[in-house]
């Protein structure tokens, strides 16, 4: 047996049990709807009694009629089994079989209770269609053959309380029950047709099931496969960690490893030079005071590069404060090393207070302008502009542009990625730092350039709330 | 030995406490559904258990189908069991105070004004009215018997007879035209030709309080309209006019 033929059997399996289910439920909710109409029947027998018929009399005497008498107890007693069996027993086919009996037993004692009146023996067809509420066509049976058994019965003992003549055809019973038998037969269909489509509602319940169990297989396998994709992600970012981390280790030690070794060589010379002379040497040596500036410089270059390395691992969150944003251009400008290059701070004068963090901003100016200023090629004079613009509700935008030679296309994509340099003598954590702490401020940095026209990076930061200038 | 109401109370105080109290009550119901648990065969083997239930079942519905057969043919005879028929005069009685058609027949009903089986009665004199038109008038005499308060027979019964085409109804003080007519039986219906024979006798409902086809009317219409019938008298189904052990032996009992 193939995989389809098993799903085939499988589903209709669950199709069998679905309408199983369904058919319980439906035979157990008229057994309860019953066991009601049976009660209701009983009290409304109760009151057709009081009320049509309290008393017989016998000239001035009165006494209780006879069906008080029989709305309570007989009434009673066909209303008693069936809504015992359909509290206890309900969707049991004995349960419905009784109800079917009872109902139509009520129909020929409210038949009798209201005077024979024709139009209560519309109460026989109206309990008919009540029992097809089963959906089962053999309730319809019994009752059936209650209401010819009626018949019949009184044909032969009291024919003229039903057919009003003493010497009926012994046929008649039959023309009565003809009638029922002729709704039974609509009510059949209707009870067969009813099951068919539960049937087809059950089939359709079983695909659908079966479609959605398919359904949460592959969700199943689509989480087990994200979760292995994540994994390997968590895998490989772990992966990229430590190399990254050994990236870094290499590229800290190769830089101070430079300088390291020129602190080391003017350390021996000077050493020797001690060593050689003894207490009393003379240090007027000019090569030693040389290499103690060689030294101081090259602890410098350690020192920043260090400097910047804490910068960028720190990751300090921002302490956002008003803070004017052209003196802070100026503070920034002042910290550059003299250079041919003009710096100029076109931030408007009365440009709105932003909120950021002072400190990080001045390092973030520092790095671009610094980054900036090199960028111009030393046999020609170049500007660098600082430009800003706001409005209340809008982005805040901080432009910096050069006229220097560009950023090469292959590499501008890689510009803000940390320990990636160009510089002989950089760190590659600069740009890094700039993009970490405009991050942490909800904003973003982006990078235009040209090769030999210039670059233009733009800062943009979320609306803030805005203090007037002092 | 006499006793006090107070002598009684102490020798009730001095009995042992077996009254049903709350917790003899609680082991009493404990005890009746531990008896009907086992008679269940609840805690039997299973086999034992299903067949013990099976025939309490069986048992049950035994009884409840006897119970209710028994109850539905006891009903259906009362129902066709018939009162006491008249053995009215065969000629009008001269000392009736109804005046009776001469042209045409004339249909009079005795009635108890508070039988609920002669709502049937009535019904089915609308019906023979409609059917008999012109050819016959109707008096229904309601019994008003010795004593009863003012208007006792102004009854729903009352105004429905009345209502119907070429029926006029009257007070019955004391059951004297009943009496008259030899009626017994409310529904009692007696009609006589304009000549003042008797043509029929007997009811014109069914069974007791029953509506619909009878032989009744069935027979009154085809004496009135051709003479000639099956049988000149049916049964009458209805509450008898005179308190019991009133009446005399002016009629016969059962079917005609």
């Amino acid at each position: 047996m193939n995989g389809l033929e098993t799903s085939a059997t499988s589903t209709s399996s669950r199709a069998e049990e679905v309408f199983q289910e369904h058919r319980q439920g439906v035979l157990a909710r008229t057994d309860r709807l019953m066991a009601v109409l049976m009660v209701a029947q009983w009290l409304f027998g109760i009151v057709v009694a009081l009320t049509l018929s309290p008393y017989g009399w016998e000239g001035r005497i009165k006494t209780p009629h006879v069906h008080v008498y029989a709305a309570v107890l007989l009434g009673g007693a066909i209303s008693s089994l069936p809504v015992a069996l359909a509290l206890t027993r309900p969707g049991w086919l004995g349960t419905r079989l009784v109800v079917g009996v009872a109902q139509m037993l009520w129909s020929a004692l409210l038949i009798h209770l209201t005077g024979g009146r024709i139009e209560t023996h519309f109460h026989v067809f109206g309990s008919l269609a009540f029992l097809a509420f089963y959906r089962d066509w053999r309730v319809l049976l019994p009752a059936t053959i209650v209401v010819a058994a009626d018949h019949l019965v009184r044909q032969l003992f009291w024919p003229e309380s039903v057919y009003g003549i003493a010497n009926p055809e012994w046929w008649r019973f039959l023309e009565h029950a003809f009638w029922v038998v002729f709704e039974d037969t609509v009510l059949v269909i209707g009870c067969l047709e009813g099951v068919k489509e539960m049937r087809a509602i059950s089939q359709r319940t079983a695909e659908v099931e079966a479609l959605s169990n398919r359904e949460k297989e592959k969700s199943a396998e689509l989480d087990r496969a994200l979760h292995k994709i994540q994994q390997s992600q968590e895998a490989l970012v772990r992966a990229e960690k430590l190399a990254a981390v050994g990236q870094l280790a290499a590229s800290v030690g190769h830089e101070l490893r430079n300088p390291l070794a020129a602190v080391r060589n003017a350390n021996t010379y000077i050493t020797k030079k001690i060593a050689g002379q003894g207490v009393g040497a003379n240090l007027t040596d000019p090569k030693i005071k040389q290499f103690l500036t060689v030294i101081d410089r090259e602890v410098s270059v350690c020192t920043k590069i260090i400097a910047d390395l804490l910068d960028f691992a720190r990751e300090r969150a921002p302490v956002i404060q008003p803070c004017p944003l052209r003196p802070l251009v100026d503070d920034a400008i002042a910290v550059l090393p003299e250079s041919k290059t003009r710096i100029v701070n076109a931030v408007p004068e009365d440009l709105p207070v932003p909120s950021l963090d002072r400190d990080h901003f001045r390092q973030v100016l520092i790095n671009l302008l610094q980054n900036a200023v090199e960028a111009i090629p030393t046999d020609r004079d170049g500007e660098v502009v600082i430009r800003a613009e706001a409005s209340e509700g809008e982005l805040w935008r901080i432009i910096i542009s050069d006229n220097g030679s560009g950023i090469p296309e292959e590499i501008v994509g890689k510009i803000f990625e940390p320990l990636f340099t160009t510089k002989s003598k950089g760190t590659g954590l600069g740009l890094a730092i700039v993009a970490g702490m405009i991050k942490a401020h909800k904003g973003s940095i982006r990078v235009d350039t040209r090769a030999g026209e210039g670059t233009r990076f733009t800062i943009e930061l979320p609306s803030q709330p805005v203090f007037n200038a002092a | 030995m006499q006793f006090t109401q107070s002598s009684l109370l102490e020798r009730l105080r001095e009995q042992p406490q077996v009254a049903a109290t709350p917790k003899r009550m609680g082991r009493v119901c404990c005890d009746f559904r531990h008896l009907v648990r086992r008679r269940m065969g609840v805690g039997m083997p299973d086999s034992i258990s299903r067949r013990l239930r099976w025939v309490w079942g069986v048992a049950g519905g035994a009884l409840w189908a006897t119970a209710v057969a028994g109850g539905v043919v006891l009903l259906w005879r009362y129902a066709s069991t018939p009162g006491l028929i008249a053995t009215p005069p065969s000629s009008w009685p001269a000392e009736s105070t109804i005046v009776r058609a001469s042209d045409r027949a004339t249909v009079v009903m005795l009635a108890h004004p508070h039988c609920p089986c002669t709502r049937a009665s009535m019904t089915e004199l609308a019906v023979l009215m409609s059917r008999l038109r012109d050819r016959a008038v109707a008096h229904v005499l309601f019994l008003l018997p010795q004593g009863a308060a003012t208007d006792w027979e102004k009854t729903e019964l009352w105004r429905r007879a009345a209502a119907i085409p070429g029926v006029t109804v009257h007070s019955d003080v004391a059951g004297v035209e009943a009496a008259r007519f030899h009626a017994a039986t409310s529904g009692q219906t007696v009609v006589y030709d304009g000549a003042g024979q008797l043509l029929f006798r007997g009811g014109i409902t069914g069974a007791r309080g029953h509506e619909g086809d009878n032989a009744g009317v069935e027979r009154i219409v085809s004496l009135v309209g051709s003479g000639t019938a099956d049988r000149a008298e049916s049964s009458v189904f209805g509450c008898p006019l005179q308190d019991p052990l009133a009446g005399a032996a002016i009629v016969n009992q059962g079917e005609p």
